[in-house]
């Protein structure tokens, strides 16, 4: 039972399970290096997810539909950093609205537009029938099938968690966004706004959160569910944390549940325990509660993460 | 006379609340060293960030090098060749000194950071200004001098012509100062024009050319250095003639100690040492100082003895038992009362009344509570309260204002009004009038030497020597988180007192 | 609070004004809160007319005791704080008819069948939907006060259902014995639920949000498991995923048993809830326990400065948290449903976070702001099925005013501007006279 396609096959799985997950998590670490926390992931993917169904649906392209999704996380993303950057509203308060607001637009556009609430019709192409095997590198035995068989929104994942580390660590922006999260007044007083750097946060993980639920919709399925998303945005915060803040890492918390979701269906299906399916289900959720326990001393959140920044203040 | 470089005109700063410039006119010449006198709260950092673009003026101009400018942001102002190095550093701890020299400014063509020659620019600016520091290190591995220097290099990289610096010498120790000032003048002698803002008057004569007083928001004279005296500066700043120390009646200690500590050992958040073998007792009816650099494990000492911290070593007697295992709530039912350095982080609740700040850590007792704390009392701590406002001569709108509606000086008089009514027999006070003005000083000063007449021991720590000669009657020095030098305070002077914070060596090295 | 006036001696006046003003006051809310419009039209105004005659009578004894200034001040202070809510509410709805209005739906159709039935014809409904978010309000809104955030009501709530659940079904005790044990072990298995985020959070420091959170999903999927276990059936379709119906004994009793006019589904979970969020309050604001809470949720260091245990208070305060949001549960299985069912009961949890926000995390305020969120409820669902207006719509216009009441910076930065203007035409004014002087 448990021979090199079956192991091949869960490693694969464990990727396109970590793939949304990862996004999610890439983009709010940008977002929380900044200095703006965003437990808003679940909405902005929601957004995404549903958009790019829509759009992929009604044009026929699901590329059209990916960037549409891209566009409308982004534009989802800045009311939370208007209300966390310009307000000054607190920002779990805000990301906890947002996730409220995420259900009841897509919810309303649902019936406005397919006529109907629960699920979209089918889109006539998704991404997942633009699947690509890199020539030579995905016959590589075991990390061929893994890494270099797959589809777009995953080989997207891939590059933009190299793309974000070099940007973290390697460009001024990433200097600039790092020290906005860590110590704000010490940005400003060199002359760079800190928020355009927070506002510039909150964009990045709306697009790539808007990405990551693009592909929930059109790429793993052919089609928009409300509440499709299943609190993988929440999980993408943990994975983040688990991840201490990095990419790198925030990617590897990502694909250790994405095999805990590929190992849960993969119990069901054998039926290897006679323990109930839902053990399976809950367990990403305990391991979480763990991870989160035993990493956190490690791992440090940017010093100014949540707090808000608010330059005229009068002296007492 | 010099080229003006910097003026401003009739410069207004009004924050919702408070005026905090009025009508400001004032002139920096080229190469001169200007200071900038007045008390906390005089309007001094708000005119330096309305300079520096932190600010917009609500009403006035700035005129730098004969032309108008309207500064948007601190990067005009940059732009402009002004810089800053602000009383509370601007410095990233988890970057390194290049990344926080170069921030905003960092070499490489196109988005990408040229770190090669960034760490060559800085390498070579600190050299060009005998400036040494590693351009390698973390800020956070840094003390607080090397922490100055890499603000003014931070400046400098940006080519500033006008250095403004916010009290510079509040975290440094005299040894420390001195060596400050010389690179002050250096920097005066390659071109650069100084502001200074201080509310000290030996740094004003020590250092400035000329010096201009500020008080209540509004210039209140302009003087050449040499041609003005230490007390006509005090009675500009204050508007009142000053006692500059406060008056100490002799007092003789009864012989038992009532606090001991032996031996203690304490660690801090990174589980290193910081407290490391220290002892010292207090006698009944004496003010014991301790004079020490900020971050010689003044704090983690203050958390140990009020049980905030635990102990990893040694112990603490107080009136004669051991109360290293006792809770902060018990130590502070034995009458240990404590004045912490921060007082809106471990002073008040601010958002709480006045009243209830008062009844705090009493707050589940008559007779602020009755039925173990299953009913407050409201009216017994609202007339508490009122009693205390009058005794204390707090300015508040009354018991019920929430803290936060008060001015510094009256909430820490809030706190000394808690603290020093609970009739207590040791008093650990740490900082008492950091950040306070001249006659919330004489007061406080004056209320902890008549806590040591009715004789309760004290414990002072204090970053200001100036502070500490003033109260104590005896002064420990601490370095490294041990006592290295005892002194009667009658017997010596701030020189040999800075020369032992230092560790007693001429020289650190960088 | 109080103070002395030199006013004239009041006699027993005040203290019978007291009494009557809460016996109207308690009479009218019960009468109001349990009137059926099917059924019993007046009861529902009589019950109206006796809440504004406790409200009169209150304020009478407030002049009578402080004078006719004093009460002029409460008005005006409690007009100042409820400018905000009211004008955030008021504004969503407006934002919501614009919506309506753009996507070719009639506004004041649509709106009118909501608060027709909300409050009017479907006001039962409303109070049943009310009655389990204001507990669970009360549980995110009583963390909040000592600086946390129970985002895990919804687990919370769920295991207070099933310890509900299994006991009613097991329990063969008469009502008055059983029932408060239900009640209290429904509390408990929902502080249990905390136990483990209050243990890390005072141990390692792990946030909240995270753990609580992912323990709502683990308690949400122990559910079917539970009901299997305890008559859920997958196999039939009459039982697919319900329990057995618990022990009629164990039933809350309802409205109709003493107010005969009464919808028969209304059961007294309601008046648990008010009474609840009183006794909250009272910890809260009048007991040193709510001190030492609310001072830890201030400023921790301060608290703990002055020997107030921080670790101490949050455990406290997350397990009274959890406890409040078992009730939740208590009161749906024994209130409402008589049963566990798999997902008809989801989301009081996650929207008692909407409702404890609302009311700023004040437990007075939770209940009115509980009311209104299960007016919204009931009355979209009516306004779906009376003028084929989506009730999603209900869900944009709820975040709405929760964006414009919990962003109360809006205001100030409206203030702000204005005031900037203000200045700045001044200026240019006196401008104007300096230089034609």
């Amino acid at each position: 039972m448990v021979d090199y396609d079956f192991i091949v096959n869960l490693l694969s799985a464990m990727i396109r399970n970590a793939t949304p997950i990862a996004l999610a998590a890439i983009g709010a670490v940008v977002c929380e290096r900044s200095g703006v926390v965003n437990i808003a992931m679940e909405g902005i993917m929601t957004v995404g997810a549903f958009v790019a169904a829509i759009v992929a649906g009604a044009t026929g392209n699901p590329w059209i539909g990916l960037l549409a999704a891209i566009f409308f996380g982004g534009l989802f993303s800045l009311i939370h950093a208007f209300a966390t950057v310009s307000l000054h509203l607190d920002h779990v308060v805000s990301g906890a609205v947002l996730n409220v607001l995420a259900l009841g637009i897509t919810s309303y556009l649902m019936i406005m537009i397919v006529g109907h609430p629960g699920t979209t019709n089918p889109v006539p192409v998704g991404l997942g029938d633009y699947r690509w095997a890199i020539p030579v590198l995905s016959s590589i035995p075991v990390l061929g099938p893994m890494f270099f068989n797959q589809t777009p929104i995953v080989y997207f994942s891939f590059i933009l968690i190299g793309v974000f580390t070099w940007f973290l660590s390697k460009t001024k922006l990433g200097l600039h966004v790092r020290a906005s999260g860590e110590h704000p007044l010490a940005l400003e007083t060199i002359g760079v706004s800190v928020y355009k750097m927070r506002y510039f946060g909150v964009l990045v993980s709306g697009l790539v959160g808007g990405m990551a639920g693009a592909y929930l919709s059109i790429e793993s399925n052919v089609s928009f569910t409300e509440g499709m998303t299943g609190g993988r945005g929440f999980i993408a915060m943990a994975a983040m944390i688990s991840g201490g803040w990095h990419p790198i890492g925030a990617f590897i918390a990502a694909l250790f549940f994405g095999l805990a979701d590929a190992l849960q269906v993969r119990f069901q299906v054998f039926e290897i325990a006679r323990v109930p399916e839902e053990f399976f289900i809950i367990l990403p959720y305990v391991l979480t509660v763990v991870a989160v326990a035993g990493l956190v001393r490690r791992s440090r959140p940017p010093k100014a993460d949540g707090v808000d920044f608010m330059i005229e203040r009068s002296e007492d | 006379m010099a080229q003006p470089i910097l003026e401003t005109r009739h410069i207004v700063k009004q924050f919702p609340k408070v005026l905090a410039n009025d009508d400001i006119n004032l002139t920096l010449n080229q190469g001169e060293i200007l200071c900038l006198l007045g008390e906390n709260g005089a309007g001094k950092s708000t005119l330096m960030n309305v300079l520096y673009g932190l600010y917009k003026p609500t009403s006035g101009t700035i005129v730098l090098d004969g032309e108008e400018v309207e500064f948007s942001s601190p990067r005009d102002a940059i732009d402009r060749g002004l810089g800053m190095v602000h009383q509370h550093f601007m410095l990233v701890d988890t970057l390194t000194v290049t990344e926080n020299i170069i921030l905003g400014s960092e070499p490489g063509r196109g988005p990408q950071i040229d770190y090669r020659t960034a760490r060559q620019q800085v390498k070579e600016l600190s050299e060009r200004h005998g400036l040494r520091i590693d351009p390698d290190a973390k800020i956070m591995n840094l003390s607080v001098g090397l922490q100055q220097r890499v603000e003014i290099l931070k400046a400098l990289y940006r080519q500033a012509k006008i250095l403004i610096l916010d009290e510079p010498t509040a975290v440094l120790t005299p040894q420390e100062v001195e060596e400050f000032f010389a690179v002050v003048r250096g920097l005066r002698d390659n071109g650069v024009s100084i502001i200074i803002i201080t509310h000290k008057l030996e740094e004003v004569k020590a250092i400035s050319d000329r010096v201009y007083i500020l008080r209540r928001g509004r210039i209140e004279g302009e003087r050449r250095t040499a041609d003005v005296s230490k007390e006509d500066l005090a009675n500009l700043m204050v508007g009142r003639a000053v006692v500059l120390t406060v008056e100490k009646s002799d007092h003789q200690a009864k012989q038992e100690p009532v606090f001991e500590i032996d031996d203690l050992r304490v660690l801090d958040d990174r589980e290193v040492a910081v407290v490391d073998g220290l002892s010292l007792d207090v006698r009944p009816g004496e003010v014991v100082g301790i004079a020490g650099v900020d971050g010689n494990g003044q704090s983690e000492l203050a958390e140990a003895i009020m049980g905030l911290r635990s102990v990893a070593g040694g112990s603490l007697k107080h009136l004669g038992e051991d109360i290293k295992d006792l809770t902060t709530k018990e130590r502070i039912h034995r009458r240990i009362s404590y004045v912490p350095a921060d007082r809106h982080r471990y002073g008040l609740v601010l958002p709480f009344t006045v009243a209830e700040n008062i009844a705090m850590g009493y707050h589940d007792r008559a007779p602020n509570a009755s039925g173990g704390g299953m009913r407050l009392n409201y009216s017994a701590m609202e007339e508490q309260a009122t009693r205390l406002i009058k005794d204390f001569d707090i300015r508040t709108p009354g018991p019920l204002a929430p803290a936060s509606h008060l001015s510094g000086g009256n909430q820490q008089k809030v706190i000394l009004a808690r603290e020093f009514t609970r009739n207590p027999s040791f008093l650990l006070v740490s900082q008492p009038t950091r950040g306070l003005d001249v006659g919330a000083i004489e007061y406080i000063h004056s209320q902890i030497l008549a806590m040591r007449d009715q004789d309760v021991g004290v414990l002072l720590i204090s970053l200001e020597l100036e502070e500490i000669f003033g109260l104590a009657d005896r002064i420990l020095v601490l370095y490294e988180g041990a006592i290295v030098k005892e002194f009667v305070a009658s017997e010596t002077d701030e020189r040999e007192v800075g020369f032992y914070m230092t560790g007693g060596k001429k020289e650190q090295s960088a | 609070m109080s103070s002395t006036h030199e006013h004239t001696e009041p006699g027993r006046l005040p203290s019978i004004l007291t009494i009557a003003s809460a016996v109207l006051g308690a009479a009218g809310l019960v009468i109001w809160l349990g009137a059926s419009m099917s059924r019993g039209e007046t009861y529902y105004f009589w019950g109206i007319w006796l809440i504004v005659a406790a409200l009169a009578v209150y304020l009478w004894r407030y002049r009578l005791l402080n004078g006719g200034e004093a009460l002029r001040e409460l008005l005006r202070s409690s007009a100042r704080k409820m400018a905000v809510p009211v004008m955030g509410v008021v504004t969503a709805i407006v934002l919501g008819g614009i919506l309506m209005l753009a996507t070719g739906y009639n506004p004041i159709e649509a709106y009118g069948a909501l608060f027709f039935g909300g409050l009017v014809r479907n006001w039962h409904i409303s109070i049943l939907n009310a009655a389990p978010l204001i507990f669970t309000a009360l549980s995110v809104a009583f963390a909040f006060k000592a600086g946390l955030f129970n985002i895990g009501a919804e687990g919370q709530y769920y295991m207070g259902a099933m310890a509900a659940a299994w006991l009613s079904i097991h329990f063969t005790l008469p009502g008055i014995i059983s029932l408060p044990l239900i009640f209290i072990f429904a509390g408990l298995f929902g502080a249990m639920w905390t136990i483990i985020p209050a243990l890390l959070k005072v141990r390692t420091g792990a946030h909240e949000v995270i753990t609580t959170m992912m323990l709502a999903h683990t308690a949400r999927y122990l559910s079917p498991v539970f009901i299997r276990a305890n008559g859920g059936d997958p196999a039939t379709s009459t039982h697919p995923y319900v329990t057995w119906e618990i022990l009629p004994n164990n039933f809350l009793p309802r409205f109709q048993q003493f107010l005969p006019q009464a919808n028969y589904r209304v059961h007294t979970g309601i008046l648990i809830a008010i009474v609840v969020a009183l006794l909250i309050h009272y910890i809260l604001y009048y007991t040193s326990w709510g001190f030492e809470i609310r001072a830890v949720g201030e400023n921790k260091d301060a608290a703990r400065a002055q020997g107030i245990s921080v670790g101490k208070n949050i455990f406290r305060a997350l397990l009274i948290a959890g406890f409040l949001a078992g009730l939740a549960g208590f009161n749906q299985v024994n209130g409402l449903d008589h049963r566990l069912f798999e997902n008809l009961q989801a989301g009081y949890g996650w929207n008692g976070i909407s409702v404890a926000l609302l009311a700023g995390g004040n437990p007075i305020g939770v209940v009115f702001t509980g009311l209104l969120w299960g007016v919204l409820d009931a009355g979209g669902q009516f306004m779906a099925r009376t003028t084929q207006t989506p009730s999603a719509i209900v869900e944009i216009v709820k975040g709405t005013i929760l964006f414009l009441v919990v962003a109360r910076y809006i205001y100030t930065a409206i203030g702000n501007w204005r005031r900037k203007r203000q200045r700045h035409r001044e200026a240019d004014a006196a401008n104007a006279v300096k230089e034609g002087a």
